[in-house]
Protein backbone atom coordinates (compact mmCIF):
# COMPACT_ATOMS: atom_id res chain seq x y z
CA UNK A 1 0.00 0.00 0.00
CA UNK A 2 1.25 3.20 -0.81
CA UNK A 3 1.45 5.78 1.98
CA UNK A 4 1.43 9.73 2.55
CA UNK A 5 4.85 9.70 1.22
CA UNK A 6 3.89 9.67 -2.02
CA UNK A 7 1.43 12.23 -2.78
CA UNK A 8 4.03 15.61 -1.95
CA UNK A 9 5.16 17.20 -5.05
CA UNK A 10 8.15 14.96 -6.65
CA UNK A 11 10.23 18.58 -6.30
CA UNK A 12 10.05 18.80 -3.04
CA UNK A 13 13.64 16.87 -1.56
CA UNK A 14 12.80 13.57 0.23
CA UNK A 15 13.82 15.17 3.85
CA UNK A 16 11.08 17.79 3.09
CA UNK A 17 8.37 15.10 2.16
CA UNK A 18 9.33 13.14 5.03
CA UNK A 19 8.67 16.36 7.64
CA UNK A 20 5.18 17.14 5.99
CA UNK A 21 4.22 13.32 6.07
CA UNK A 22 5.45 13.16 9.85
CA UNK A 23 3.04 16.34 10.23
CA UNK A 24 0.46 15.19 8.45
CA UNK A 25 0.26 11.89 10.36
CA UNK A 26 0.73 13.66 13.63
CA UNK A 27 -2.46 16.14 12.39
CA UNK A 28 -4.56 12.94 11.27
CA UNK A 29 -4.27 11.12 14.39
CA UNK A 30 -5.59 13.97 16.44
CA UNK A 31 -8.04 14.63 14.07
CA UNK A 32 -8.64 10.70 14.09
CA UNK A 33 -9.56 10.82 18.02
CA UNK A 34 -11.20 13.84 17.59
CA UNK A 35 -14.08 12.70 15.12
CA UNK A 36 -14.01 9.05 16.04
CA UNK A 37 -16.93 9.24 18.75
CA UNK A 38 -18.76 11.64 16.67
CA UNK A 39 -18.44 9.44 12.95
CA UNK A 40 -19.40 6.22 14.90
CA UNK A 41 -22.15 7.46 16.59
CA UNK A 42 -23.93 8.08 12.99
CA UNK A 43 -23.15 4.19 12.76
CA UNK A 44 -26.03 1.78 12.64
CA UNK A 45 -26.66 -1.05 16.13
CA UNK A 46 -24.86 -1.87 17.85
CA UNK A 47 -22.08 0.57 16.92
CA UNK A 48 -24.01 3.85 17.14
CA UNK A 49 -25.42 3.52 20.74
CA UNK A 50 -21.90 2.47 21.52
CA UNK A 51 -19.91 5.45 20.01
CA UNK A 52 -18.49 6.77 23.23
CA UNK A 53 -17.23 3.63 24.86
CA UNK A 54 -15.26 2.47 21.46
CA UNK A 55 -14.17 6.22 21.34
CA UNK A 56 -12.95 6.07 25.25
CA UNK A 57 -11.46 2.78 24.54
CA UNK A 58 -9.51 3.76 21.97
CA UNK A 59 -8.35 6.61 23.70
CA UNK A 60 -7.47 4.43 26.80
CA UNK A 61 -5.26 2.44 23.83
CA UNK A 62 -3.24 5.37 22.69
CA UNK A 63 -2.77 6.45 26.22
CA UNK A 64 -1.35 2.73 26.83
CA UNK A 65 1.21 2.83 24.09
CA UNK A 66 2.19 6.14 24.10
CA UNK A 67 3.14 6.31 28.17
CA UNK A 68 4.50 2.48 28.02
CA UNK A 69 6.50 3.34 24.73
CA UNK A 70 8.36 6.17 26.07
CA UNK A 71 8.90 4.65 28.90
CA UNK A 72 9.85 1.59 27.12
CA UNK A 73 12.59 3.86 24.98
CA UNK A 74 14.04 5.32 28.15
CA UNK A 75 14.24 0.83 29.65
CA UNK A 76 16.02 0.42 26.21
CA UNK A 77 18.53 2.49 26.23
CA UNK A 78 19.69 1.76 29.56
CA UNK A 79 19.31 -1.36 28.99
CA UNK A 80 21.21 -1.22 25.82
CA UNK A 81 24.33 0.82 26.86
CA UNK A 82 24.45 -1.89 30.22
CA UNK A 83 24.88 -4.22 27.69
CA UNK A 84 27.51 -2.68 25.87
CA UNK A 85 28.96 -1.53 29.83
CA UNK A 86 32.89 -2.62 29.93
CA UNK A 87 31.37 -3.84 33.51
CA UNK A 88 30.59 -7.09 33.49
CA UNK A 89 27.88 -7.33 35.92
CA UNK A 90 25.73 -4.60 33.88
CA UNK A 91 26.56 -6.93 31.11
CA UNK A 92 24.91 -9.60 32.93
CA UNK A 93 22.16 -7.84 34.17
CA UNK A 94 20.83 -6.38 31.02
CA UNK A 95 21.55 -10.04 29.41
CA UNK A 96 19.12 -11.32 32.09
CA UNK A 97 16.33 -9.02 31.69
CA UNK A 98 16.36 -8.95 27.66
CA UNK A 99 16.49 -12.91 28.28
CA UNK A 100 13.34 -13.19 30.55
CA UNK A 101 11.58 -10.54 28.77
CA UNK A 102 11.56 -11.95 25.29
CA UNK A 103 11.84 -15.54 26.23
CA UNK A 104 7.77 -15.26 28.40
CA UNK A 105 5.05 -14.42 27.05
CA UNK A 106 3.39 -10.71 27.24
CA UNK A 107 0.12 -12.35 28.86
CA UNK A 108 2.42 -13.70 31.49
CA UNK A 109 3.94 -10.72 31.98
CA UNK A 110 1.25 -9.02 32.67
CA UNK A 111 -0.60 -10.74 34.84
CA UNK A 112 2.53 -11.14 37.16
CA UNK A 113 2.85 -7.70 37.75
CA UNK A 114 -1.13 -7.56 38.36
CA UNK A 115 -1.29 -10.14 40.73
CA UNK A 116 2.25 -11.75 41.87
CA UNK A 117 4.10 -8.70 42.17
CA UNK A 118 1.67 -7.26 45.09
CA UNK A 119 2.18 -10.52 47.10
CA UNK A 120 6.39 -10.24 46.45
CA UNK A 121 6.31 -6.92 47.38
CA UNK A 122 3.60 -6.08 50.10
CA UNK A 123 2.43 -2.26 49.87
CA UNK A 124 2.77 -2.45 46.02
CA UNK A 125 -0.83 -1.93 44.78
CA UNK A 126 -0.80 -0.67 40.94
CA UNK A 127 -4.17 -0.19 39.48
CA UNK A 128 -4.96 -2.38 36.54
CA UNK A 129 -4.21 0.42 34.08
CA UNK A 130 -0.48 1.02 35.72
CA UNK A 131 0.26 -2.73 35.93
CA UNK A 132 -0.40 -2.91 31.94
CA UNK A 133 1.61 -0.20 31.49
CA UNK A 134 4.44 -1.41 33.53
CA UNK A 135 4.57 -4.51 32.54
CA UNK A 136 4.09 -3.29 28.85
CA UNK A 137 6.78 -0.79 29.14
CA UNK A 138 9.33 -3.70 31.02
CA UNK A 139 8.32 -5.60 27.57
CA UNK A 140 8.67 -3.23 24.84
CA UNK A 141 12.17 -2.39 26.31
CA UNK A 142 13.84 -5.50 26.03
CA UNK A 143 13.14 -5.63 22.54
CA UNK A 144 13.84 -1.67 22.22
CA UNK A 145 17.36 -2.29 23.99
CA UNK A 146 18.15 -5.20 21.31
CA UNK A 147 17.39 -2.28 18.48
CA UNK A 148 19.31 0.22 20.46
CA UNK A 149 22.21 -2.22 20.90
CA UNK A 150 22.44 -2.67 17.11
CA UNK A 151 21.99 1.19 16.28
CA UNK A 152 24.75 1.88 18.50
CA UNK A 153 27.25 -0.69 17.65
CA UNK A 154 26.86 0.03 13.86
CA UNK A 155 28.83 3.28 14.51
CA UNK A 156 32.12 3.07 12.93
CA UNK A 157 34.70 2.38 15.39
CA UNK A 158 36.61 5.71 14.28
CA UNK A 159 33.81 7.54 15.43
CA UNK A 160 34.67 7.18 19.12
CA UNK A 161 38.30 7.10 18.36
CA UNK A 162 38.29 10.73 16.28
CA UNK A 163 36.02 12.04 19.94
CA UNK A 164 38.64 10.37 22.53
CA UNK A 165 41.64 12.17 20.28
CA UNK A 166 39.98 15.16 20.28
CA UNK A 167 40.38 15.04 24.31
CA UNK A 168 35.87 14.43 25.38
CA UNK A 169 35.61 12.17 27.84
CA UNK A 170 33.81 8.56 27.00
CA UNK A 171 30.83 10.06 28.85
CA UNK A 172 30.88 13.30 26.00
CA UNK A 173 32.06 10.87 23.04
CA UNK A 174 28.68 8.96 24.16
CA UNK A 175 26.26 12.01 24.25
CA UNK A 176 27.61 14.20 21.54
CA UNK A 177 29.02 11.43 18.79
CA UNK A 178 28.19 7.98 19.43
CA UNK A 179 24.34 8.02 20.58
CA UNK A 180 23.36 10.29 18.08
CA UNK A 181 24.52 8.74 15.06
CA UNK A 182 23.51 5.15 16.76
CA UNK A 183 19.71 6.30 18.08
CA UNK A 184 18.96 7.52 14.27
CA UNK A 185 20.21 3.77 12.86
CA UNK A 186 17.48 2.60 15.99
CA UNK A 187 14.73 5.37 15.06
CA UNK A 188 13.30 2.70 12.38
CA UNK A 189 13.00 -0.66 14.31
CA UNK A 190 11.78 1.40 16.84
CA UNK A 191 8.93 2.80 15.99
CA UNK A 192 8.17 -0.77 14.50
CA UNK A 193 8.15 -0.97 18.04
CA UNK A 194 6.10 1.28 19.06
CA UNK A 195 3.65 0.02 16.10
CA UNK A 196 3.70 -3.81 17.79
CA UNK A 197 3.52 -2.22 21.62
CA UNK A 198 0.13 -0.93 20.11
CA UNK A 199 -1.63 -3.89 19.36
CA UNK A 200 -0.07 -5.87 22.30
CA UNK A 201 -1.76 -3.24 24.51
CA UNK A 202 -5.32 -5.37 23.91
CA UNK A 203 -3.84 -7.73 26.00
CA UNK A 204 -4.51 -5.36 29.02
CA UNK A 205 -8.21 -6.20 28.49
CA UNK A 206 -7.25 -9.91 30.50
CA UNK A 207 -6.48 -8.11 33.85
CA UNK A 208 -9.35 -6.05 33.23
CA UNK A 209 -8.41 -2.67 31.67
CA UNK A 210 -10.92 -1.06 29.62
CA UNK A 211 -9.21 -0.53 26.16
CA UNK A 212 -10.34 -0.99 22.63
CA UNK A 213 -10.56 -4.20 22.50
CA UNK A 214 -12.33 -4.68 25.74
CA UNK A 215 -15.05 -2.19 24.73
CA UNK A 216 -15.57 -4.19 22.04
CA UNK A 217 -15.51 -7.39 23.64
CA UNK A 218 -17.87 -6.37 26.05
CA UNK A 219 -20.32 -4.95 23.20
CA UNK A 220 -19.99 -8.49 22.19
CA UNK A 221 -20.71 -9.95 25.33
CA UNK A 222 -24.02 -7.90 25.73
CA UNK A 223 -25.64 -7.38 22.35
CA UNK A 224 -24.37 -11.60 20.60
CA UNK A 225 -23.23 -9.81 17.26
CA UNK A 226 -19.79 -10.37 17.48
CA UNK A 227 -19.45 -9.37 13.58
CA UNK A 228 -20.21 -5.45 13.85
CA UNK A 229 -18.26 -4.87 17.14
CA UNK A 230 -14.79 -7.15 16.18
CA UNK A 231 -14.97 -5.57 13.05
CA UNK A 232 -15.17 -2.11 14.11
CA UNK A 233 -12.45 -2.60 16.81
CA UNK A 234 -10.24 -3.97 14.26
CA UNK A 235 -10.61 -1.24 12.02
CA UNK A 236 -9.82 1.24 14.50
CA UNK A 237 -6.46 -0.70 15.25
CA UNK A 238 -5.83 -0.77 11.59
CA UNK A 239 -6.24 2.84 11.09
CA UNK A 240 -4.20 3.06 14.54
CA UNK A 241 -1.40 1.55 13.19
CA UNK A 242 -1.37 2.83 9.20
CA UNK A 243 -1.28 5.98 11.03
CA UNK A 244 2.10 4.96 12.80
CA UNK A 245 3.81 3.29 9.99
CA UNK A 246 3.58 6.35 7.87
CA UNK A 247 5.60 7.92 10.86
CA UNK A 248 7.90 5.12 10.27
CA UNK A 249 8.10 5.11 6.53
CA UNK A 250 8.66 8.72 6.24
CA UNK A 251 11.88 8.34 9.20
CA UNK A 252 13.13 5.56 7.09
CA UNK A 253 13.36 7.74 3.60
CA UNK A 254 14.89 10.59 5.47
CA UNK A 255 17.45 8.24 6.98
CA UNK A 256 17.87 6.87 3.00
CA UNK A 257 18.49 10.16 2.05
CA UNK A 258 21.53 10.42 3.87
CA UNK A 259 22.75 6.92 3.24
CA UNK A 260 23.26 7.88 -0.74
CA UNK A 261 25.66 10.25 -0.29
CA UNK B 1 61.54 23.01 2.26
CA UNK B 2 61.28 23.78 6.30
CA UNK B 3 63.99 25.82 7.71
CA UNK B 4 63.77 23.84 11.08
CA UNK B 5 67.02 21.97 11.26
CA UNK B 6 67.14 18.23 11.94
CA UNK B 7 67.07 17.85 15.94
CA UNK B 8 69.79 16.36 17.91
CA UNK B 9 69.58 14.50 21.48
CA UNK B 10 70.90 15.85 23.73
CA UNK B 11 70.01 19.03 26.32
CA UNK B 12 67.18 19.70 24.40
CA UNK B 13 63.81 17.61 26.21
CA UNK B 14 61.72 15.44 23.97
CA UNK B 15 58.04 15.84 23.51
CA UNK B 16 57.59 12.20 23.09
CA UNK B 17 59.69 9.97 24.46
CA UNK B 18 58.75 5.75 23.65
CA UNK B 19 61.20 3.50 25.70
CA UNK B 20 61.43 -0.86 24.74
CA UNK B 21 57.67 0.02 23.13
CA UNK B 22 55.88 -3.68 22.83
CA UNK B 23 52.46 -4.68 21.15
CA UNK B 24 50.83 -7.91 21.02
CA UNK B 25 47.30 -8.58 19.21
CA UNK B 26 46.52 -11.88 20.36
CA UNK B 27 49.79 -13.89 19.40
CA UNK B 28 50.96 -11.43 16.90
CA UNK B 29 53.99 -9.46 18.74
CA UNK B 30 53.10 -6.35 16.59
CA UNK B 31 55.60 -3.76 18.03
CA UNK B 32 59.36 -5.08 19.59
CA UNK B 33 60.86 -3.13 21.57
CA UNK B 34 60.62 0.02 19.88
CA UNK B 35 62.69 3.32 21.26
CA UNK B 36 62.76 6.79 19.86
CA UNK B 37 62.40 10.45 20.65
CA UNK B 38 60.36 12.78 18.99
CA UNK B 39 61.43 16.66 19.25
CA UNK B 40 59.70 20.08 19.31
CA UNK B 41 58.50 21.67 16.14
CA UNK B 42 60.15 18.36 14.01
CA UNK B 43 58.30 16.71 11.54
CA UNK B 44 59.19 12.83 11.77
CA UNK B 45 58.01 10.75 8.63
CA UNK B 46 56.80 6.83 9.47
CA UNK B 47 57.36 4.61 6.44
CA UNK B 48 57.23 0.62 6.21
CA UNK B 49 55.08 -2.16 4.62
CA UNK B 50 51.93 -2.90 5.26
CA UNK B 51 51.76 -5.00 8.47
CA UNK B 52 55.19 -2.87 9.84
CA UNK B 53 53.45 -1.50 13.37
CA UNK B 54 53.46 1.67 11.72
CA UNK B 55 50.09 2.61 12.10
CA UNK B 56 49.99 0.97 15.40
CA UNK B 57 52.82 2.39 16.84
CA UNK B 58 51.38 5.86 15.90
CA UNK B 59 48.26 4.76 17.62
CA UNK B 60 50.16 3.63 21.04
CA UNK B 61 50.98 7.33 21.20
CA UNK B 62 47.68 8.95 22.28
CA UNK B 63 46.63 5.24 23.69
CA UNK B 64 44.33 4.53 20.75
CA UNK B 65 46.17 1.39 21.43
CA UNK B 66 47.61 0.24 24.78
CA UNK B 67 51.15 -0.81 24.89
CA UNK B 68 51.72 -3.79 26.97
CA UNK B 69 55.29 -3.30 27.68
CA UNK B 70 57.78 -0.34 27.75
CA UNK B 71 56.91 3.21 28.55
CA UNK B 72 55.60 6.31 26.50
CA UNK B 73 55.98 9.56 28.30
CA UNK B 74 54.26 12.43 26.06
CA UNK B 75 55.07 15.91 27.32
CA UNK B 76 56.19 15.17 30.33
CA UNK B 77 53.17 12.78 31.47
CA UNK B 78 53.51 8.70 31.18
CA UNK B 79 50.76 6.80 29.42
CA UNK B 80 49.50 4.58 31.92
CA UNK B 81 46.29 2.99 32.86
CA UNK B 82 44.96 6.70 34.48
CA UNK B 83 42.25 8.76 32.72
CA UNK B 84 43.00 11.17 34.03
CA UNK B 85 46.80 11.32 32.40
CA UNK B 86 44.72 10.08 29.14
CA UNK B 87 42.50 12.92 28.91
CA UNK B 88 45.48 15.25 29.70
CA UNK B 89 47.47 13.93 26.74
CA UNK B 90 44.55 13.45 24.08
CA UNK B 91 43.98 17.08 24.75
CA UNK B 92 47.54 18.09 23.79
CA UNK B 93 47.84 15.53 20.78
CA UNK B 94 46.11 15.77 17.70
CA UNK B 95 45.37 12.63 14.92
CA UNK B 96 44.63 13.15 11.47
CA UNK B 97 43.00 9.06 10.46
CA UNK B 98 43.43 7.85 6.93
CA UNK B 99 39.46 7.35 6.93
CA UNK B 100 38.80 11.28 8.01
CA UNK B 101 36.29 10.15 10.76
CA UNK B 102 34.37 13.80 10.57
CA UNK B 103 30.83 13.73 12.75
CA UNK B 104 28.68 12.82 9.89
CA UNK B 105 25.27 14.29 12.08
CA UNK B 106 27.51 17.54 12.90
CA UNK B 107 27.99 20.76 9.98
CA UNK B 108 31.72 21.45 8.99
CA UNK B 109 31.51 23.95 11.35
CA UNK B 110 29.98 21.68 14.37
CA UNK B 111 33.03 19.32 13.56
CA UNK B 112 35.45 22.13 14.44
CA UNK B 113 34.28 23.36 17.34
CA UNK B 114 32.75 20.78 19.37
CA UNK B 115 36.08 19.62 21.05
CA UNK B 116 36.90 23.44 22.43
CA UNK B 117 33.51 24.09 23.57
CA UNK B 118 32.82 20.95 25.38
CA UNK B 119 36.51 20.17 26.57
CA UNK B 120 38.55 23.26 26.56
CA UNK B 121 35.01 25.29 27.68
CA UNK B 122 35.14 27.79 25.21
CA UNK B 123 32.45 29.78 24.69
CA UNK B 124 30.06 29.58 21.27
CA UNK B 125 31.10 32.69 19.68
CA UNK B 126 34.55 32.59 19.77
CA UNK B 127 35.16 29.19 19.07
CA UNK B 128 33.19 29.54 16.04
CA UNK B 129 35.30 32.44 15.45
CA UNK B 130 38.53 30.79 15.83
CA UNK B 131 36.80 27.57 13.61
CA UNK B 132 36.26 30.26 10.83
CA UNK B 133 39.75 31.11 11.17
CA UNK B 134 41.42 27.63 10.59
CA UNK B 135 38.75 26.79 7.82
CA UNK B 136 39.96 29.70 5.76
CA UNK B 137 43.21 28.44 6.64
CA UNK B 138 42.78 25.05 4.91
CA UNK B 139 40.63 26.92 2.50
CA UNK B 140 37.17 26.02 3.35
CA UNK B 141 35.44 28.28 4.88
CA UNK B 142 32.85 28.66 2.23
CA UNK B 143 31.67 25.10 3.53
CA UNK B 144 31.36 25.91 6.97
CA UNK B 145 27.91 25.22 6.97
CA UNK B 146 28.03 21.63 4.83
CA UNK B 147 27.91 18.49 6.11
CA UNK B 148 30.59 16.02 5.61
CA UNK B 149 28.58 14.39 3.27
CA UNK B 150 28.23 17.13 0.67
CA UNK B 151 32.12 17.50 0.47
CA UNK B 152 34.97 15.31 -1.58
CA UNK B 153 37.63 13.46 0.44
CA UNK B 154 39.99 15.87 0.36
CA UNK B 155 37.95 18.06 1.31
CA UNK B 156 36.73 16.40 4.37
CA UNK B 157 40.39 15.47 5.28
CA UNK B 158 41.40 19.12 5.61
CA UNK B 159 38.41 19.74 7.39
CA UNK B 160 39.77 17.02 9.86
CA UNK B 161 42.92 18.57 10.10
CA UNK B 162 41.04 22.00 11.10
CA UNK B 163 39.83 19.89 13.63
CA UNK B 164 42.13 18.64 14.97
CA UNK B 165 43.88 22.24 14.92
CA UNK B 166 41.39 23.70 17.11
CA UNK B 167 42.35 21.94 20.09
CA UNK B 168 45.69 23.59 19.83
CA UNK B 169 47.37 20.51 20.09
CA UNK B 170 51.62 20.25 20.64
CA UNK B 171 51.90 17.42 17.92
CA UNK B 172 49.83 16.17 15.32
CA UNK B 173 50.06 12.72 14.66
CA UNK B 174 48.76 11.39 11.01
CA UNK B 175 48.05 8.21 10.20
CA UNK B 176 47.99 7.59 6.54
CA UNK B 177 46.03 10.99 5.75
CA UNK B 178 45.90 10.36 1.91
CA UNK B 179 45.62 6.67 1.42
CA UNK B 180 41.66 6.71 1.18
CA UNK B 181 42.09 9.55 -1.25
CA UNK B 182 41.77 10.09 -5.11
CA UNK B 183 45.50 10.69 -6.76
CA UNK B 184 43.76 14.31 -7.66
CA UNK B 185 43.13 15.08 -3.63
CA UNK B 186 45.89 14.12 -2.82
CA UNK B 187 48.03 17.39 -3.59
CA UNK B 188 45.82 19.77 -1.41
CA UNK B 189 45.97 17.70 2.17
CA UNK B 190 49.45 17.23 1.44
CA UNK B 191 49.89 21.35 0.81
CA UNK B 192 48.04 21.86 3.87
CA UNK B 193 50.70 19.63 5.75
CA UNK B 194 53.37 21.41 4.29
CA UNK B 195 51.96 24.76 5.36
CA UNK B 196 52.00 23.33 9.18
CA UNK B 197 55.49 22.18 8.93
CA UNK B 198 56.72 25.29 8.10
CA UNK B 199 54.75 26.99 10.91
CA UNK B 200 56.53 24.89 12.91
CA UNK B 201 54.12 22.38 13.87
CA UNK B 202 55.34 19.14 15.70
CA UNK B 203 54.14 16.37 13.44
CA UNK B 204 54.81 12.54 13.10
CA UNK B 205 53.38 11.30 9.80
CA UNK B 206 52.50 7.56 8.59
CA UNK B 207 52.43 7.88 4.98
CA UNK B 208 53.36 6.39 1.41
CA UNK B 209 54.02 9.48 -0.22
CA UNK B 210 57.67 9.19 -0.41
CA UNK B 211 58.46 12.28 -2.15
CA UNK B 212 56.75 14.22 0.83
CA UNK B 213 59.17 12.67 3.61
CA UNK B 214 61.37 13.63 1.87
CA UNK B 215 61.04 17.07 1.00
CA UNK B 216 59.14 17.78 4.42
CA UNK B 217 60.45 15.13 7.18
CA UNK B 218 63.51 15.82 9.44
CA UNK B 219 63.83 12.44 9.87
CA UNK B 220 62.74 8.94 8.56
CA UNK B 221 61.80 6.72 10.48
CA UNK B 222 61.31 2.31 8.78
CA UNK B 223 59.32 0.14 10.16
CA UNK B 224 59.89 -3.78 9.70
CA UNK B 225 57.89 -6.61 11.15
CA UNK B 226 57.21 -4.22 14.59
CA UNK B 227 60.73 -3.17 14.40
CA UNK B 228 62.33 -0.01 14.31
CA UNK B 229 64.90 -0.50 11.76
CA UNK B 230 66.68 2.41 10.28
CA UNK B 231 66.09 6.20 11.62
CA UNK B 232 67.63 8.59 9.69
CA UNK B 233 67.77 12.46 7.97
CA UNK B 234 65.45 12.11 4.25
CA UNK B 235 68.73 12.92 2.58
CA UNK B 236 70.76 9.65 3.91
CA UNK B 237 67.49 7.67 3.95
CA UNK B 238 66.94 7.54 -0.03
CA UNK B 239 69.92 8.83 -1.34
CA UNK B 240 72.49 6.63 0.70
CA UNK B 241 70.66 3.47 2.00
CA UNK B 242 72.95 0.48 2.40
CA UNK B 243 69.92 -1.45 4.08
CA UNK B 244 68.97 -4.36 1.31
CA UNK B 245 65.61 -4.52 2.60
CA UNK B 246 65.13 -0.77 2.50
CA UNK B 247 66.22 -0.22 -0.63
CA UNK B 248 64.03 -3.16 -1.74
CA UNK B 249 60.95 -1.07 -0.30
CA UNK B 250 61.93 1.53 -1.86
CA UNK B 251 62.40 0.17 -5.00
CA UNK B 252 58.37 -0.77 -5.01
CA UNK B 253 57.47 2.32 -4.23
CA UNK B 254 56.07 5.00 -6.77
CA UNK B 255 58.67 7.85 -6.36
Amino acid sequence: MTGLLAIWPRAWPRERRSTATIFTAAVLLVAFMWGLGRLLAYAPEPIGPAADQFAQGTLVTLELTLISGLLGVLFGLLAAVCKLSRFAPLRWASGLYIWVVRGTPLITQIFFVFFALPEIVPGLELSDFNSAVAALAVNVGAYNAEAIRAGLQAVPKGQSEASRSLGLSPLQTFIHVVAPQGLKISLPPLVNNIVALLKDTSLAYGIGVVELFNQGNRLQAATFLPVPTYVTAALIYLALTTILTQVSDAIEARLDVEQRH
Amino acid sequence: MTTVPTPTPGPRQPLITAEQVNKHFGAAHVLKDVSTCFFEREVAVIIGASGSGKSTFLRTLNRLEKHDGGRIVVDGIELNDSVKNLDAIRREVGMVFQQFNLFPHLSVLDNVTLAPRKVRGTPAAKARQEAMELLTRVGLEDHALKHPHQLSGGQQQRVAIARSLAMQPKVMLFDEPTSALDPEMIKEVLDVMKDLAREGMTMIIVTHEMTFAREVGDRILFFDHGQLLVEAPPAEFFDNQRNDRIRAFLGQIVH
